[in-house]
């Protein structure tokens, strides 16, 4: 898998384990709250996101549950596990350290 | 715990596949409801929501294989997929499938095999609980005593039992052979005299029944004995009832008060065992080094802390008793390593053998495997053009390498069911009787667990050889390529490596398999001293209540052996106490010499002592060195003497003059008699591990007179022909006489060394199926690098080549090859057969008639092998060769 992709994949994780830190969400709110967040900004797929949250699953920083929604429909929500909290927020600190030093080259250079 | 959970998700995404793309469906189905319910509340129509809802979400199908990927289930499944496709492959060729398992299965099984006598004989020689913390203990006296004999004073036992904090217990026993039965039916019975605390010691239950008690310690008290399983089993044909009744010993009645289970043999197989109860005048006794002892340290006592406090323990006691302890030490040793201290290395050097052909069968199945691939380049090609990534062939090859030796993996343990059971039962008894654990040899649990991790280690090992052999393939020069396929330089540098490894691996082999079965036969030479052909021994013991004057006893034996040297053919008839190769120690006695009287106890000289009957050392053939043996005059009323071996006269008088002096059995205040040496006799090996030139005093029957003695009679040939005369002989005389071991010399020798010589058997085996292997494994390669060059021979031949220079040509490369592993194994042979020089008591020497001769003869194999494939290159038609591809 070539760089980029990687890239897309790890922003796109952590902007999912981001939006459901605070309560469970199933996919399409998900991507839903993704959109309104970044003010249509990212513009991702939606269906792309599917593969992200079965990884997300797989690698246990988020579990699934079979919930009704708010329209009474059966759907699965995700909601973060604790190591997946932990992980998240080194992450987000990396994530963070690494915009501001790309910040300051691009102020700079 | 991620862990966990990751490993239920995919065991759950495998096995509950159907439900889980299901779950995926109506998670994505979900998705898309939702959105078009957004865009028509938004005022679309519903079939324009619908569109809009898919574009925005992207490939449905795609997003589901990507998921599919993300669980981690692809993997999985192409890893199924290789396995049922190498299955498919196996079918398609089953010659190819049944030869590598069976060249697989045989290397395995062949370390399979070994592995369970490993296991058995030095793994779990005994089944006893906490084996590791039993040690035997004994005392040495600090002077030579030409022999290693492992006993300790009753009266030292005693104090080492009350009065350290390393053992759990001590236990002390000895050997005793009854007579068992009444008049008209007596045999003689190998027992056990034990402490009632050597069964807790050994943390051993009786099958039934009971064990002893402290009481029965005390003489008056031990009239009980406890039987073996194999005993109760032969002798009272399994009687339910037996416990309770009583049997005579030496005329003794003993009641039975138990019975041992069917795997107890300790220390060896006797039939019996009975309480050691001691006099008080025997405990206190501490000239005498007459008991064996075991012991069981306390937990968290090492061997070598235990040693320490033997250290001081001796130093006190050399203090406390100077005059009997002077000079003594005490030596303790791990129970497990005594028994096999001298065959450890020769079990480990099987194993390396047996690893040795495992390695050779390897190489010859990466051969045919690479082989094949060569056939197979043109469909690896495909795949890698295909996008197949190096990981996903490598993983291609590994399942099916992993199959064929998983496969191979069965069939050994199969095989070792079988091969387990015939190497126990087509060896003789006789053979085993003193090999204890022999019993225990079967396929267990880590048996079991040894093959599968041998099949898979090698399935591994095969499989990375062949990711490593075709990890150069170029797909875009491959499929241009016609024909079969080339080879490509590195290609067959790598094949040649192995024709060069395997000539290597297969002479070390055959050398250390020659040099190792010379070392077992000089072994079974090791006899020396007599001659043992044509002598056929009968054990003989007489009743003590019938037998009870000395009189009675010469009377018998005198008219036993009228009777067997008046049978015709018969040369001479005699008797002696311990005949050699007997697997028995002789019984040792201090000895006194008239004249040089020992300053301390503790320096007084010992010796084995002898009883023996004029006509002995004739029917033996034992040379006689200076003055005379025994004569019939010799009697109990004549001058009391006896005859010294070759070693004790050099030793005790060095400037040849024994004889004529005189010595007596016991320290120089006992009681015995002096005895005059009139004769010097040759030495004789008693047993495989004593030396040679131990001191041993021969004394007279007639005036030492014994109820138990060996009869040996010497014929002119066939001394198997005899056994029932001399049968009549004493049946004639007394019909209640035991006899027992009743064999040749010759047979009893071969079995005394029995498990020198299934070594040496097992050596010879591997020796030849790695003949077997390698042969294989070069003509393999050499023949089909032949079977390539096809075409070229064609051309040369059409061009009008010399076929003899074509021969040549051929001939040289499988020289060649040969030649360099040759040229590397030799120097390892020789090291190898430095390095085993001393496994076997110096037996084994670097011989370089052997390393000659199967170097010559691998020479031999290549050229066979390189002559056949060429003579049929060469005899095909040029014009069929040039269409040949």
């Amino acid at each position: 898998m070539s760089k980029p992709t990687d890239l897309v994949q790890g922003t796109l994780d952590l902007l999912i384990l981001k939006t459901i830190a605070l309560e469970s969400m199933h996919g399409w709110a998900i991507a839903q709250r993704i959109r309104q967040i970044s003010k249509d900004v990212l513009q991702v797929n939606q269906g792309a996101l599917y593969p992200a949250l079965h990884r997300l699953e797989q690698q246990g920083w988020i579990e699934a549950e079979w919930g009704e929604s708010e329209n009474n429909r059966r759907a699965k929500y995700y909601s973060l596990t604790k190591s997946g909290k932990k992980h998240l927020q080194s992450e987000q600190a990396n994530w963070e350290r690494l915009a501001a030093a790309i910040g300051l080259v691009l102020k700079t250079a | 715990m991620r862990w966990l959970r990751s490993i239920s998700n995919r065991l759950r995404n495998l096995f509950r596949k159907d439900a889980v793309e299901r779950e995926t469906d109506q998670e994505l189905r979900f998705h898309l409801e939702r959105q078009i319910a957004l865009h028509t509340a938004a005022g679309m129509p519903p079939e324009e929501a619908r569109r809009a809802a898919l574009l925005e979400f992207g490939g449905v199908e795609q997003f589901k294989e990507e998921c599919r990927e993300a669980r981690g289930v692809n993997r999985i499944e192409s890893l199924l997929a290789d396995v049922r496709y190498g299955f498919r492959s196996l079918r398609k060729s089953p010659g190819f499938a049944v030869i590598s398992v069976l060249t697989l299965a045989l290397g395995i099984g062949a370390n399979t095999a070994i592995f369970s006598m490993v296991n058995a004989l030095l793994l779990h020689p005994y089944n006893f609980r906490n084996l590791d913390s039993l040690v035997r203990v004994w005392e040495n006296r600090g002077i030579d005593e030409g022999y290693d004999a492992r006993y300790i004073a009753p009266a030292d036992a005693e104090d080492l039992r009350s009065s350290n904090g390393i053992f759990e217990g001590l236990t002390t026993y000895s050997f005793q052979s009854f007579s068992l039965g009444t008049e008209g039916d007596v045999q003689p019975i190998l027992s056990c005299r034990v402490s009632a605390n050597f069964f807790d010691i050994l943390a051993v239950n009786p099958a039934a029944g009971r064990l002893f008690s402290a009481a029965e310690e005390q003489p008056g008290a031990d009239q009980v004995a406890i039987l073996s399983y194999g005993s109760w089993q032969r002798r009272f044909g399994g009687d339910p009832q037996l416990l309770g009744k009583t049997i005579s010993l030496n005329g003794r009645a003993y009641t039975i008060v138990g019975i041992m289970p069917k795997d107890f043999d300790y220390p060896v197989p006797v039939e019996l065992w009975v309480p050691l109860a001691l006099t008080p005048a025997e405990k206190a006794d501490r000239a005498q080094l007459s008991l064996s002892a075991l012991a069981r340290l306390k937990s968290g006592v090492s061997v070598s802390q235990a040693s320490a406090v033997l250290a001081n323990f001796s130093r006190r006691l050399q203090q406390e008793y100077p005059r009997t302890n002077a000079g003594r030490s005490t030596t303790l040793l791990q129970l497990r390593k005594e028994l096999y201290m001298f065959t450890l290395p020769l079990f480990l050097l099987l194993q390396a053998a047996a690893g040795f052909v495992l390695l050779l069968a390897c190489a010859n199945l990466a051969n045919l495997v690479f082989a094949r691939m060569i056939g197979r380049q043109r469909e690896i090609a495909l795949r890698a053009a295909l996008g197949a990534s190096r990981g996903r062939l490598g993983q291609l090859f590994l399942s099916e390498t992993l199959l064929y030796s998983s496969a191979a993996g069965v069939v050994a343990i199969a095989a070792s069911f079988a091969s387990v059971r015939a190497l126990r039962t087509s060896i003789p008894v006789g053979w085993t009787k003193w090999v204890p654990g022999w019993d225990g040899i079967r396929v267990d649990g880590s048996v079991l667990v040894f093959t599968i991790v041998a099949a898979l280690g090698v399935g591994i090992f095969l499989g990375l050889a062949t990711m490593l052999h075709t990890s150069r393939v170029e797909p875009n020069k491959t499929l241009k390529e016609t024909g079969t396929g080339t080879v490509t330089r590195a290609k067959r540098r790598l094949r040649s490596g192995l024709v060069v490894a395997q000539v290597m691996i297969a002479l070390i082999l055959l050398v250390c398999a020659g040099q190792t079965i010379q070392g077992f036969v000089r072994l079974a030479n090791v006899y020396q001293g007599f001659e043992p052909a044509n002598v056929l021994r009968v054990e003989i013991s007489l009743p003590e209540k019938i037998y009870a004057a000395n009189v009675k006893i010469t009377n018998f034996y005198q008219q036993l052996l009228r009777g067997t040297a008046s049978l015709s053919g018969v040369r001479h008839a005699s008797l002696v106490t311990n005949p050699p190769a007997s697997n028995v120690d002789n019984e040792t006695t201090f000895f006194s010499i008239e004249g040089q009287p020992a300053l301390k106890v503790s320096e007084t000289p010992s010796a084995d002592l002898q009883i023996a009957s004029p006509d002995f050392f004739d029917t033996l053939k034992i040379a006689s060195v200076a003055g005379h043996t025994f004569s019939d005059a010799d009697n109990a009323d004549a001058a009391r003497v006896a005859v010294i071996s070759h070693g004790m006269a050099t030793r005790f008088w060095p400037n040849g003059d024994a004889l004529g002096h005189r010595i007596k059995p016991g320290a120089a205040d006992s009681t015995e008699p002096w005895l005059t040496i009139v004769g010097v006799v040759g030495d004789v090996r008693q047993n495989w591990w004593n030396p040679l030139t131990r001191p041993v005093i021969y004394k007279p029957f007639a005036q030492s007179p014994q109820r138990s003695m060996t009869l040996l009679v010497r014929a002119a040939s066939n001394p198997t022909s005899y056994v029932s005369a001399v049968r009549d002989v004493v049946r004639q005389m007394d019909p209640g006489i035991a006899m027992e071991g009743i064999n040749t010399l010759e047979e009893e020798i071969a079995d005394s060394i029995a498990i020198v010589r299934i070594m040496g058997i097992l050596m010879g085996i591997f020796g030849l199926v790695a003949l077997a292997l390698s042969s294989i494994g070069v003509y393999g390669v050499l023949s089909e690098s032949v079977a390539q060059r096809t075409h070229e021979v064609g051309i040369r031949l059409a061009l009008g080549a010399n076929p003899r220079d074509l021969m040549k040509l051929i001939l040289g490369q499988a020289l060649k090859l040969t030649g360099i592993g040759l040229a590397i194994a030799v120097p390892c042979a020789i090291a190898m057969g430095q390095a085993m020089a001393n496994l076997i008591f110096g037996a084994i020497t670097v011989d370089f008639v052997i390393l000659g001769g199967f170097t010559a003869l691998l020479l031999l194999v290549a050229l066979g092998a390189g002559y056949l494939p060429a003579r049929r290159a060469m005899s095909v038609d040029p014009v069929v060769s040039l269409r040949y591809e």
